[in-house]
């Protein structure tokens, strides 16, 4: 299965931005929890050494096969995903007002992770079984858009309104790219205007507030708003240089809510600067660029879509987070990359990057 | 080639176009972000640095003011009075010893006691820890003048529930206390912090969204010795709004001295809208024990009580309606054609019924009763009778038809259903089939019936407007604190039940009778320049218990017969007989609410008080 050729093949400085991504990340986790020693189990930065390992075996199982395989189980594992969301809003265990994880046997994951990649293998299995030659239409797009709809709406019950929105994104992103008509472009984007109120009646109040509290965070300095100014304040004190190594004061004094998940580039920007906030924000934008190319490079419609979906997936994921740490998004709780602390965060990261090697390695032998 | 191919085919024209779009579009998105950095750590860098260089953010609350619960004339039930709270921020503090021993020396406080509340949150050195709540303002005094040798002391004002008249319908206002860490997780609260003061009981809590209001906060910049530099912005708290309720505090007031340590409970409704003017649960507990934090001594105390002060009784104390229940058995009787209003029964004091006997509580028997005298006198035998003729089926379904054996409705927690037997209920239950002789038991109130005080309140009301079921409510209209209207409620009712309006009257006439006539149970009830109506009730005490084996009594009654305007239930618990125990806070009640004189203890006709004292309990 494995032949030489395709090791010549491997995109060798995907991987390694990944690897730098992962070390700065942990080594920033120990900064972000240093205060936390002495909790319960392994420390924060350790259990995610953990996670990484098992991740990269996941990626490294994932090489050995051609890709192409994943075509049959593209389906079955959408529906899979779609009965673990099921099962996270029946037996979820609820952290912090929200149900989001499973726990089998004491690991504890998060589905809505997982439904990142299954949702984008069905959307490739989708597009490549229903080759079109014209832009696509309303008619050639509603099922699609149902299947991204379903887990988008489970993920908003839990809730989850940041995964949920980057389902959205991910996917018109990719429907943007394979061509839509212009009359369908407008009529859609009318349409996510209007239906903007509706939306709006359906999000809870806390979702509404942090939305609000974004346009406006000066009102709210108690609440919401608290998460955005005190990551400013963190992120603006790095100054140039930063303040060194587990010197941030923002973060060692825990002025930063949720320092080590969703706010883990706050603490790096503290410590490290504008120089240490610059060098992840090239590796991020290097890391998309990457993807993408393989996209661009891949031979068949379904790597494509594959490609462009994980690519979308980082280059949101990455924009978001880190939009909302420099308080340019509103907060709605997605992970950065390899950079916030999560098991299932960096498995489905690491498995992205697994399929998107295997797609590179096997584009100059199309015949099996 | 492979069947995969797709580029080899028709590859759009503009595909890499595409591309060259999204990579333009992906640079210039992470400039913008690179630009965003640029100006927060470059161009404001310095800004910023100084406001974390002197960890300057302090963020007080300003709690909100609590809402007022008042009465329906307007007479204040709960309001609230300032309260001075001392917090300590650790990361303020410069020096620890001096600190404890000021605060020792200021407040009259252990060392230890101060060293326990500082260790407790030793988590986020920001968040304020409370040390003392509700100091004096001789403390307040001191504090003030050596404030300078603490930094880090901080004095937040909150409100404090205050109970002007001492505790009133403990059970129905309800009490505050500490948010839980339970409840803080629920996200049915996302306004609260640890620490914040909630209802957690009665109206307090039904309607804490109302009451509560919105919390504010004053955004402080302290400098690194951590005094205040200059206060960056403030938010206003929002005052809750107020409760107008539809309690009688005079009522409440006659109710509670009556039954002072007496458990038992009473409901006073008014049968044409359902309004609740009284609702007390004796043993009370005292709500202001709430406002300071309870010892977990204190608690464990206050829960050991035998007597469970926390039981609201009205609304969650089941009972067997005793002969209070008749009423239902009559009206069946009547609707479902088993007997006319003059149908004759003879009672010798006991009824042979299977293997069995069932006596009448009056051992030389009532003779030749029709359905006046059966409800007046109370005559079991007769019920039994009509309990024979109906069945436990149809009775069961007049029951229900009045409300029995399900809530109210009342928006109050936590209240129970009682039950009401059915055959089918009993195979359910016990797996066997239904004793016709159980339904002897269940026309008199006794065998597996429970209501609670609340219902039975209903169904009086039920009788006394001519069969209008109402959902019994408790408040009236919500007020902002400026006495705007906001939201009024109006009567609900559930139900007219389908039942000819003269056997209403018939019954009326006879609970009349029950209260007025010579022989009736319920004279101890008797007004002057009244004529109310009423019925004893006497629940008999299956398992008699550690407390004394004492039956609970029951007195339902409504006044005036014509036009009513209350309606009531009354349980004194191991009370004994209804017309002994029960009739007399009935009086007192009605004597209040129609501003007659106080009855003094003048008996009234002879006979009918000894009647009264003598109904006992059926020992079937």
């Amino acid at each position: 299965m494995i032949d030489r050729r395709f090791l010549q093949n491997v995109d060798w400085p995907l991987l390694s931005l990944v690897l730098i991504l992962i070390a700065i990340g942990v080594a920033n986790l120990y900064s972000a929890t240093f205060q936390d020693a002495g909790g319960t189990g392994a420390p924060f930065y350790q259990k995610q050494l953990y996670w990484a390992g098992f991740g990269f075996f996941l990626l490294l199982v994932i090489l050995f096969f051609d890709y192409h395989l994943l075509l049959s189980v593209a389906y079955p594992l959408y529906w899979i995903s779609i009965l673990l969301l099921i099962g996270v809003l029946i037996f979820g265990r609820s952290i912090s007002g929200s149900q989001r994880w499973l726990t089998v046997a004491s690991f504890s994951f998060q589905p809505s992770e997982l439904v990142k990649i299954s949702l984008i293998l069905a959307l490739a299995k989708f597009f490549f079984n229903n080759e079109i030659n014209h832009r696509y239409r309303f008619g050639d797009l509603y099922l699609p858009f149902g299947m991204v709809l379903l887990p988008a709406l489970l993920i908003l019950r839990q809730p989850d309104l940041g995964t949920a929105l980057l389902l959205l994104l991910l996917s018109i992103t990719v429907f943007l790219f394979l061509g839509v008509e212009w009359k369908t472009l407008f009529i859609s984007i009318g349409g996510v205007v209007l239906s903007l109120p509706l939306f709006w009646y359906f999000l809870r109040d806390y979702q509404k507030k942090r939305i609000l509290i974004f346009l406006q965070p000066e009102s709210d300095p108690l609440g919401a708003g608290y998460h955005i100014i005190q990551s400013k304040i963190a992120v603006g004190s790095g100054g140039f240089w930063g303040r060194g190594f587990l010197k941030g004061t923002q973060g060692q004094l825990r002025f930063l809510p949720e320092q080590h998940t969703d706010f883990a580039l706050s603490v790096l920007a503290e410590e490290w600067g504008f120089v240490g906030s610059m060098v992840v924000v090239t590796l991020f934008l290097l890391l998309v660029l990457q993807a993408l190319n393989v996209a661009r490079q891949s031979k068949d419609r379904f790597a494509m879509v594959l490609a462009l979906g994980i690519s979308a997936i980082f280059f949101w994921q990455s924009l978001i987070n880190m939009g909302m740490v420099v308080g340019l998004v509103p907060v709605v709780g997605v992970p950065l990359p390899f950079i916030s602390y999560g098991g299932s965060s960096i498995i489905a990261s690491l498995i992205g990057i697994g399929i998107l090697l295997n797609i590179n390695m096997r584009r100059f032998i199309i015949q099996s | 080639m492979s069947r995969y191919t797709f580029f080899e085919k028709e590859e759009p024209a503009d595909l890499p176009r595409q591309f060259f779009i999204a990579l333009c579009l992906i640079i210039a998105v992470f400039f913008g972000l690179a630009g965003r950095l640029w100006y927060l750590q470059i161009a404001k860098g310095p800004y910023f640095k100084k406001l974390s260089e002197n960890n300057r953010i302090r963020i007080l609350s300003i709690p909100p003011a609590r809402g007022i619960i008042f009465d329906r004339k307007g007479i204040r039930l709960v309001n609230s009075r300032p309260s001075f709270n001392l917090y300590v921020i650790p990361d303020d503090v410069k020096n620890w010893e001096v600190l404890k021993e000021q605060l020792c020396k200021l407040l009259d406080l252990e060392q230890e006691q101060v060293e326990q509340r500082l260790a407790q949150k030793k988590m986020n050195p920001i968040h304020p820890i409370p040390i003392k709540l509700d100091i004096t303002e001789d403390e307040l005094g001191r504090l003030e003048s050596f404030k300078y040798l603490m930094p880090g002391v901080y004095i937040e004002v909150s409100p404090q529930r205050n109970y002007p008249l001492g505790p009133v319908a403990p059970h129905v206002i309800g009490y505050q206390g500490e948010i839980t860490p339970k409840q803080l997780k629920s996200g049915q609260y996302p306004e609260n912090k640890m620490g914040d003061f909630i209802g957690q009981w009665g109206l307090e809590k039904e309607w804490q969204q109302v009451l509560g209001g919105k919390k504010g906060g004053r955004f402080l910049e302290v400098d690194a010795t951590g005094q205040e530099v200059q206060l960056l912005s403030v938010q206003e708290p929002l005052s809750g709004n107020n409760l107008e309720t539809s309690l009688d505090w005079d009522i409440q007031k006659v109710i509670q001295e009556a039954m002072k340590g007496k458990p038992g409970a009473a409901v006073v409704l008014k049968p044409d809208t359902g309004e609740v003017l009284a609702m007390y649960s004796s043993p009370a507990f005292d709500p202001s024990s709430f406002t300071r934090k309870l010892s977990t001594m204190e608690w464990n105390a206050l829960f050991a009580d035998p007597y469970k002060p926390f039981q609201n009784r009205a609304i969650q104390g089941q009972y067997p309606p005793g002969s209070t229940y008749k009423m239902v058995t009559a009206l069946a009787g009547l609707e479902e054609k088993v007997i006319t209003p003059e149908t004759p029964f003879y009672c010798n004091g006991a009824l042979p019924f299977g293997k069995r006997v069932f006596h009448c509580w009056r051992k030389g028997g009532h003779g030749s009763v029709n359905l006046h005298k059966a409800i007046v006198q109370s005559c079991d035998v007769y019920f039994y009778n009509v309990g024979i003729r109906l069945g436990v089926d149809r009775l069961a379904r007049y029951a229900h038809m009045l409300g029995l054996g399900e809530p109210t409705g009342i928006s109050l927690y936590p209240e129970k259903g009682g039950l009401i037997p059915t055959a089918l209920w009993k195979l359910g239950r016990y797996k066997t089939a239904w004793q016709p002789g159980e339904t002897l038991s269940l026309a008199i109130g006794q065998g597996y019936n429970l209501t609670t005080p609340l219902q039975m309140a209903s169904i009086t009301a039920t009788i006394a407007n001519g069969g209008k079921v109402f959902r019994p409510y408790l408040v009236k209209r919500i007020v902002s604190p400026e006495g705007r209207l906001i939201k009024a409620f109006v009567p609900q009712q559930v139900r007219q039940i389908p039942v000819n309006p003269e056997h209403l009257r018939l019954i009326r006439q006879a609970m009349a009778g029950v209260i007025n006539e010579p022989g009736g149970t319920g004279g101890a009830a008797r007004l002057v320049g009244l004529v109310a109506a009423g019925k004893t009730g006497t629940a008999q005490v299956v398992a008699l218990g550690k407390r004394g084996g004492r039956d609970h009594a029951w007195f339902v009654a409504f006044a005036p017969l014509e036009s009513p305007q209350l309606a009531m239930a009354i349980l004194m618990e191991h009370g004994g007989h209804g017309g002994e125990a029960a009739a007399p806070v009935a009086r007192k009640v009605l004597e209040a609410y129609f501003h007659l004189p106080p009855r003094v203890a003048s008996p009234p006709a002879p006979q009918a008080q000894s009647e009264a004292l003598v109904e006992e309990k059926n020992l079937d």
